[in-house]
C-alpha cells in the first residue's frame, strides 16, 4: 500500500480517493504495468492558430503590447489547462509526470501559445521514447530556437547560445567539452531557425558546410551528427540518468543505482520508457529513505490538490495566480536551467501559502496576497482576496462515514501523507470537537492537508 | 497565551517587550544597515542623470530629451531630472553618490535574464539559484540566526535573498503577515517540538516555526515608532516608510529591500518615468530624515538600482527599448566619495547604439559585502573583484 502511494506520487500525482480505493491493494508490477500502457495513448494539446506576424510588425508600440498581453494569457490558460489534465482521471498521469520533468529539463520560455502548445506537444510525443529523437526535435522546436536566439545563428556570424545549452544543460554537463566545442558546435547548428508562423524551417543559406572539429573528430558535421557524436558519449546517458534520478528517486544521489542505470540507459541506445521501467520495478526505489523524502513542487502540489479535492475554481485564472505566488509558472521557468527545486521552493512566504492553501479552499479564509508586478505591467497588481472554488467532497464523506475520529484520522493521513503525521491525535480531537458528522470531517480533512508532511511525495 | 507559547520556543529573546526608548538607540548599533532599492523595468538613467552638454544626447532624443533648462545642474557635465528633485539637497549634504556606466560583460536585454543576473551576481552565461546577499547569509552571517536578519518588504521573497541553507524573510506589512499566520492549526504546529523528521520535512517545520517567531517579533517593533516624514501615499511610499520605522526602532534586521516597479517605458516615457522618480525621490528623502532624526544615517546605506538602462536614441512612440549600462545611487552618511564617482557615459562611443558599461555592478556588490557587511566577498561572488572606493 505504501508502495503504491509512492509509485503514483512520483510516476503521477497522487490518486484521488477512487483510484486509492481501486489501487491502494495492487502489486507495483500491476500498477506499473498500467502506468506505462495508459501513457501510450497521449492525445495532443490543441494549439491556438499562430499570430499574425506580418500584422503584428504593422502595429503601433502600444497594440504591440496589447497584443503580448493576450499571447501571454493565452500560455497561461495553457498552463491552467496541463495542469487540470495532469490531475484527471481520464489520462494518463505517468505521461503528464514524464512531459513535466522534460519540460523543466528543456526549459524555456514560450512567447506564444501556439510555440507553447507546439513544444508541449513535441516533448510528449517524445517523452517515453529515444532521448536522441527528443534531443532531434528539441532542436528544431521553434520555441527554442527563438528562446535560445539560433535564429541568430548564421554562418560566419554563429551565436553560440544554444550549442552552449545543449551540452551544458540538456545533455552532457559541465566539464566535458572545451570551449572550441561549442564554437564548432554552433556552426554546425547554422540555419536551423523557424518561420514567421512557427514552424521550422532549414535556412541553406545561412548554413555553414565547412568542415568542424567537434570532440576530438572532424567531418562536414551537422546539428544531427553533433547530437549524435554527443551521445556517443556515456557521460551523456550518465548526466542524464543523474537528473531523473534526482528528481524521480532521491535529491541525495546513490551512486550504485546511478552507474547501473546509466549502464542500462546506454546500452539501450537512450530508451527512456526502458529506463523508467526499470526505475519504478527496482526494490530500492521504494525504500524508507526515498519515501516522503521530496518536496512538492507547486504544480504537482496543485495538480494533486485537484485531484485530491476535486476543485472547480471560479475564475479560471486561480490555478494561475497559485503557480505565480507558489514559484513555478508552466512555460515561463526562471531561466535555461529550468526550477532548482527541492528547498528552493520553499520560503516563508511560499510555505504560508502552501499550509494555508487547504484553508482558501475548504473554509475559504482570506488570501490577501499580492504578486510582484509584472516588468511590463503598467497599472498596480490587486490583491488576491479569494480563491472562489468549488469542492467535491462526496466521495470523501462517503468513505469517512460511520468511523471513529481516529479511524478517519488513520485512513485520511493514509491516503494524503506519505507517512504517519506526527500530529499528536488530540490535535484532531480539538479541532474538531462539538462538529457535526460531515464538518468534522472536513475539518479533519483540512488539517491534515495543512500539515508541512502534506508537502511531500 | 498563544503569543507567550510562541515567545517561548522562540529562540529570540523578547527584548522587544521593552517600549521604545529613543535614547538606547542614538548610536547604539553594533551593525550596519543595507538597504537595497531595486527599480524594476529597466530605469532610463540617460533622462534620470541628464547629460546635459551633450549634443549626441539631444540629437538621439528629439523629442525626450530633457532641455537644459529644466535639468537639475549638479556638475558642468550632469544634472538630475527635474522629478527628482528632492535629492538635489541630498547632493549637496554629501549623502548621495552617483556611480555611472555600470553594468556588466555581455548584457542580455531582457528584463528576466538581467535581474537575474543582477539578483545572483553571475556571468550573463551563468546560471545560478542562490542570490547575492542568500549566499551572503549562507557563508559570512555568523549569529544572524532569526530569520528576518534580511527582509524584503513584500509578499513575495526575491531570489536576490536566497541562499543555499538561509534565505531572506518576506513581509509586505506586520498586518498582512498576522492574517498569513492567523491560522489555528498552523499556529499550533509551530510551537510543536522539533521532531525526528526527515530532512525535508524538518525543514519546513522550521520555516514555519521561524515564521510565527519574526511575525510576533516584527508587528510589535513595527509598533515602536511611528514617522511623522511625509511620505508618497503610494505602496512604495509606505513600504519605504515601514523600513524607516524597523530601523528606528532597533529591530535587528540588517538588510532591507524594496522595489519600485514600472520603468518599463516604451511607450510616451515622460510622464510615466517622471511619475516614477518623483515617487522616489521624496520617498528617498523623507526616509534619509527619519534617519537623521533618530541619528543612523551613519549607520544606513541604500544602493538604488535597476536592471538594465535603455537605449541612447529614443523609439518612435516617445519612449525608450532595452539598453544596457545605467547608473546606480548610494545614499547615505559615511560616503567616500560624495557627488559623481566617475564621470558621465561617452554617447560618443556606443556599442550597436547601446553604452558602453565601466563599472562592474559586482565591483560595487564587492565593497558593499567586505566594508559594509563585513563578510568575504571573494567566497560569496566566486570571483574576485577589486571593490571600489565609495564607502
Amino acid at each position: 500500500m505504501d508502495k503504491i502511494k509512492h509509485l503514483y506520487g512520483r510516476a503521477g500525482f497522487g490518486l484521488s480517493l477512487k483510484e486509492w480505493e481501486r489501487k491502494q491493494q495492487w502489486s507495483v508490477s500491476q500498477a506499473v504495468d498500467e502506468l506505462f500502457k495508459q501513457a501510450q495513448t497521449a492525445s495532443p494539446f490543441s494549439t491556438p492558430a499562430p499570430p499574425d506576424v506580418a500584422g503584428y510588425l504593422q502595429m503601433s508600440e502600444m497594440n504591440k503590447a496589447e497584443t503580448r498581453k493576450k499571447e501571454r494569457r493565452l500560455v497561461v490558460l495553457q498552463s491552467v489547462d496541463w495542469i487540470k489534465r495532469m490531475s484527471s482521471e481520464n489520462y494518463s498521469p505517468f505521461l503528464e509526470r514524464m512531459s513535466l520533468f522534460w519540460h523543466g529539463h528543456f526549459a524555456c520560455q514560450s512567447k506564444t501559445s501556439t510555440l507553447a502548445g507546439n513544444q508541449l506537444n513535441t516533448i510528449r510525443t517524445h517523452a517515453l521514447g529515444s532521448f536522441r529523437e527528443l534531443v532531434l526535435a528539441i532542436a528544431q522546436d521553434p520555441s527554442m530556437i527563438r528562446f535560445l536566439n539560433n535564429q541568430q545563428n548564421r554562418k560566419q556570424k554563429p551565436n553560440e547560445n544554444f550549442a552552449r545549452e545543449l551540452m551544458e544543460l540538456f545533455t552532457i554537463g559541465r566539464g566535458n567539452y572545451t570551449e572550441n566545442d561549442i564554437k564548432e558546435a554552433a556552426r554546425a547548428f547554422t540555419g536551423w531557425s523557424s518561420t514567421p508562423k512557427g514552424k521550422f524551417i532549414f535556412r541553406s543559406g545561412i548554413h555553414d558546410y565547412g568542415r568542424k572539429t567537434f570532440f576530438g573528430k572532424t567531418g562536414r558535421f551537422d546539428g544531427t551528427d553533433i547530437i549524435d557524436i554527443i551521445l556517443s558519449k556515456e557521460e551523456t546517458a550518465r548526466f542524464i540518468v543523474r537528473k531523473i534520478y534526482r528528481y524521480f528517486v532521491n535529491e541525495q544521489i546513490n551512486e550504485r543505482h546511478v552507474h547501473d542505470l546509466a549502464k542500462s540507459f546506454y546500452a539501450s541506445d537512450y530508451n527512456i520508457e526502458k529506463l523508467m521501467r526499470k526505475i519504478f520495478l527496482s526494490d530500492w526505489f521504494y525504500d524508507k529513505i526515498n519515501r516522503g523524502s521530496k518536496i512538492k513542487s507547486p504544480v504537482d502540489l496543485l495538480a494533486g490538490m485537484l485531484k485530491n479535492l476535486h476543485i472547480e475554481f471560479q475564475n479560471e485564472l486561480a490555478l494561475a495566480f497559485l503557480q505565480r505566488s507558489l514559484g513555478q509558472s508552466l512555460f515561463n521557468p526562471p531561466n535555461v536551467a529550468g526550477w532548482p527545486g527541492n528547498k528552493s521552493w520553499v520560503d516563508n512566504s511560499t510555505l504560508m501559502i502552501r499550509l494555508n492553501l487547504p484553508a482558501y479552499l475548504l473554509s475559504s479564509k482570506e488570501v490577501n496576497f499580492k504578486l510582484k508586478e509584472e516588468f511590463e505591467a503598467r497599472k498596480q497588481n490587486k490583491i488576491t482576496k479569494r480563491l472562489s472554488a468549488a469542492v467535491d467532497l462526496s466521495p470523501i464523506f462517503k468513505q469517512m462515514k460511520g468511523k471513529s475520529l481516529k479511524e478517519q484520522v488513520d485512513y485520511l493521513s493514509n491516503y494524503l501523507l506519505p507517512a504517519k503525521p506526527q500530529a499528536p491525535l488530540q490535535l484532531f480531537e480539538r479541532i474538531t470537537r462539538g462538529q457535526s458528522p460531515e464538518q468534522a470531517t472536513k475539518l479533519l480533512l483540512l488539517g491534515i492537508m495543512s500539515l508541512p508532511e502534506y508537502q511531500m511525495c | 497565551m498563544q503569543k507567550s507559547a510562541i515567545a517561548s520556543t522562540s529562540i529570540l529573546v523578547p527584548a522587544f517587550l521593552k517600549a521604545y526608548q529613543p535614547e538606547q538607540l542614538y548610536n547604539s548599533r553594533s551593525g550596519k544597515i543595507l538597504v537595497i532599492v531595486q527599480l524594476s523595468g529597466g530605469n532610463d538613467g540617460l533622462n534620470t542623470v541628464v547629460p546635459f552638454q551633450n549634443d549626441i544626447y539631444y540629437q538621439q532624443r528629439p523629442t525626450l530629451a530633457i532641455g537644459k533648462s529644466e535639468v537639475i545642474q549638479l556638475s558642468d557635465q550632469l544634472g538630475l531630472n527635474p522629478a527628482l528633485s528632492p535629492l538635489q539637497s541630498l547632493y549637496d549634504d554629501g549623502l548621495l553618490s552617483i556611480v555611472n556606466n555600470v553594468g556588466y560583460p555581455n548584457p542580455d536585454r531582457s528584463h528576466f535574464r538581467s535581474m537575474d543576473i543582477w539578483h545572483t551576481a553571475s556571468e550573463s552565461d551563468e546560471y545560478l539559484s542562490t542570490g547575492w546577499l542568500g549566499r551572503y547569509l549562507d557563508s559570512s552571517c555568523q549569529g544572524c540566526q532569526a530569520a528576518h536578519h534580511a527582509l524584503e518588504v513584500d509578499d513575495e521573497l526575491s531570489l536576490a535573498l536566497k541562499g543555499q541553507t538561509k534565505k531572506g524573510f518576506a513581509m509586505s506589512n506586520p498586518d498582512q503577515l498576522k492574517r498569513q499566520t492567523n491560522n489555528q492549526l498552523l499556529k499550533h504546529l509551530a510551537q510543536q517540538p522539533s521532531h525526528d523528521h526527515e530532512e525535508n520535512v524538518a525543514y519546513l517545520y522550521k520555516i514555519l516555526a521561524d515564521t510565527y517567531s519574526s511575525a510576533d517579533y516584527l508587528s510589535e517593533k513595527a509598533k515602536t515608532y511611528r514617522s511623522k516624514n511625509n511620505y508618497p501615499s503610494t505602496a512604495f511610499g509606505k513600504r519605504l516608510k515601514q523600513v524607516a520605522e524597523l530601523i528606528s526602532a532597533d529591530t535587528d534586521t540588517r538588510i532591507y529591500y524594496v522595489s519600485l516597479s514600472g520603468f518599463d517605458t516604451h511607450v510616451n516615457q515622460k510622464n510615466q518615468q517622471e511619475r516614477l522618480l518623483k515617487q522616489y525621490a521624496e520617498g528617498m528623502k523623507a526616509f534619509v530624515q527619519d534617519l537623521k532624526q533618530n541619528r543612523l544615517l551613519d549607520d544606513t546605506l541604500i544602493m538604488t538600482f535597476s536592471e538594465f538602462g535603455r537605449r541612447v536614441k529614443q523609439n518612435a512612440s516617445r519612449g525608450t527599448d532595452h539598453g544596457t549600462a545605467n547608473n546606480l545611487f548610494l545614499i547615505g552618511g559615511k560616503l567616500q566619495r560624495p557627488g559623481f564617482y566617475n564621470e558621465g557615459p561617452d554617447l560618443g562611443s556606443l556599442d550597436k547604439g547601446d553604452l558602453i558599461y565601466k563599472v562592474d555592478f559586482r565591483d560595487v556588490y564587492a565593497t558593499i559585502l567586505d566594508k559594509w557587511l563585513k563578510g568575504s566577498s571573494q567566497q560569496i561572488l566566486n570571483k574576485n573583484f577589486q571593490g571600489l572606493q565609495l564607502i
